[in-house]
């Protein structure tokens, strides 16, 4: 079985607060795997630590077969560009229009030619369902729906073994978070690129996942398929998923 | 426990000068790496060299007009106007101009500086830089520092010239005095090393300027008033370090 992340063990400390303990997971190549969780359990130091943006305490973290802990520099950036983000505000670059948002990892990254990157760019927007009117506006103009598109287009135009999700369809309207969950899906199926998402939408995590963990308090307490999510007696998941405020889950 | 409180102090002061000198480090190793990003150093030198010349301008030659009017009112109890020119020439060259063209460009900006990087920062696009395999101190913080370190001198000259013919100004068309002797008093005392020390000290707080806006903004958090909070630190610490730098650059200078 080929597995595009692999982690083992994964600790990770602020201080005396441990964030992350002995977390593992494995996400096989096309899969979509969807780490839930409540505030503070750690969803977004564990992709942190995967991407390699913060250094983590224990453990090891492999994309594409090899320890990101190894990697020199050169070799580190290289592998992230075999990984697209689509962060919670969609970060995409104020300063920078549209288009210029979508190729920068080809311009950059991979120091491609402008012209053959607005063009790869061009073709991505569409794939997300924005045509050429918003290639030379700026993020400030878009609506919330929109620069997530955009922000999609851009981490799939470097052509990623992986996409990281942070929560996707967050701030979103309800038909909005509907689109993109199909997009995600369409990434995930059509095009056989594999997803780490993390997310507190219950719709969203039935839409787009193949299997789900269940992060608390930094560990890893519950893994099934999606399927198991509706079936399972597993306390914390059951709560979770009915939003219930009663049960093991504490809120912070 | 005043001591322990007083010892904690002079940690954290000796822990922040070592985070500011391993974040330059960095920007500096980085930046004279190739790839060159050509086109963010070419805007960059846009904003501080030509956007700063008005603000710069302006204060130079208001600079000028004051110090006349101030040495004539303390000079001519001696008989001594003649003395005016070359006062005002020296005042501008060596120390008002690096010195007031510095703390404007840091009030303007290196506050900017700060909240830019500082709103990139926690708005998670310096993680999308690195996702996306852009070093961020290589795409902005070195273009800011080579930039503030190379065109502030410019600046400083140009502060120089405006602010000796704010001088020229007052003296001839208030004070009546005789525009050629005027010229002649200011150049006549002009030394290479007047021009070239406040080019030095431009250079010197140039850098300090874009270092300290680029360190407060890359280490912000807390939303928009922790960017707030790191736009303040900016222009408090660059306006005190510029001040500090201009003394021990002065004393090494002459």
């Amino acid at each position: 079985m080929e597995f595009v992340v692999e982690v083992e063990n994964l600790t990770k400390s602020f201080g005396t607060k441990a964030v992350l303990q002995g977390v593992s997971l494995k996400i096989r190549r096309g899969e979509s795997y969807v780490v839930i969780g409540g505030s503070g359990s750690g969803k977004s130091v564990l992709v942190k630590c995967i991407l390699g943006l913060i250094p983590y305490d224990v453990g090891s973290i492999k994309i594409n077969g090899r320890d990101i802990s190894k990697l020199s520099q050169k070799e580190l950036f290289q592998t992230r560009l075999k990984c697209g983000v689509l962060y919670q505000g969609g970060a995409l670059f104020d300063s920078l229009t549209v288009i210029d948002n979508v190729s920068f990892g080809l311009v950059y990254g991979y120091g491609m030619p402008k012209k053959k990157a607005y063009a790869i760019a061009l073709e991505k927007l569409r794939s997300v369902d924005l045509d050429e009117s918003v290639a030379r506006i700026y993020p400030a103009e878009l609506s919330g729906g929109m620069m997530k598109r955009v922000a999609l287009a851009r981490a799939i135009a470097t052509a990623p073994d992986i996409i990281f999700f942070d929560e996707p369809t967050t701030g979103l309207d309800p038909i909005t978070s509907g689109t993109i969950n199909d997009l995600i899906v369409k990434c995930t199926k059509e095009m056989g690129i594999s997803a780490l998402s993390i997310t507190h939408d219950i719709n969203s995590l039935k839409h787009i996942s193949n299997r789900v963990g269940l992060l608390h308090n930094g560990k890893m307490i519950w893994e099934g398929s999606n399927a198991e999510l509706t079936t399972t007696t597993n306390p914390y998941v059951v709560q979770f998923i009915n939003g219930n405020s009663h049960g093991p889950f504490t809120s912070n | 426990m005043f001591l322990v409180r007083v010892g904690r102090l002079f940690i954290s002061f000796l822990a922040s000068i070592g985070n500011v000198a391993v974040f330059m480090l960095r920007s500096l190793s980085f930046g004279f790496a190739p790839p060159y990003y050509w086109r963010q150093i070419l805007q960059q030198a846009v904003q501080i060299g030509y956007f700063s010349l008005p603000v710069v301008g302006m204060t130079a030659l208001f600079t000028g007009m004051a110090m006349t009017l101030q040495c004539y009112a303390g000079f001519s109890e001696f008989t001594a106007e003649n003395a005016i020119p070359s006062v005002v020439m020296i005042a501008m060259t060596r120390e008002l101009g690096p010195v007031l063209t510095a703390l404007m460009v840091a009030g303007r900006l290196g506050a900017s500086m700060t909240a830019e990087i500082g709103t990139m920062k926690v708005t998670e696009q310096i993680d999308a830089l690195t996702t996306l395999s852009v070093n961020s101190y290589k795409y902005l913080v070195f273009p800011r520092l080579l930039t503030g370190t190379t065109l502030l001198p410019f600046l400083v000259f140009i502060d120089d010239i405006i602010g000796i013919l704010g001088g020229y100004l007052v003296g001839v068309y208030h004070l009546n005095f005789n525009a050629a002797n005027y010229i002649r008093n200011t150049f006549e005392a002009l030394t290479f090393s007047d021009i070239s020390s406040g080019l030095v000290k431009g250079a010197v707080f140039g850098f300090l300027i874009c270092l300290m806006g680029c360190y407060q903004g890359y280490f912000s958090k807390g939303g928009a008033e922790g960017v707030g909070r790191a736009t303040t630190n900016s222009v408090v610490t660059s306006s005190i370090l510029i001040l500090l730098f201009d003394c021990i650059l002065t004393f090494i200078l002459f």
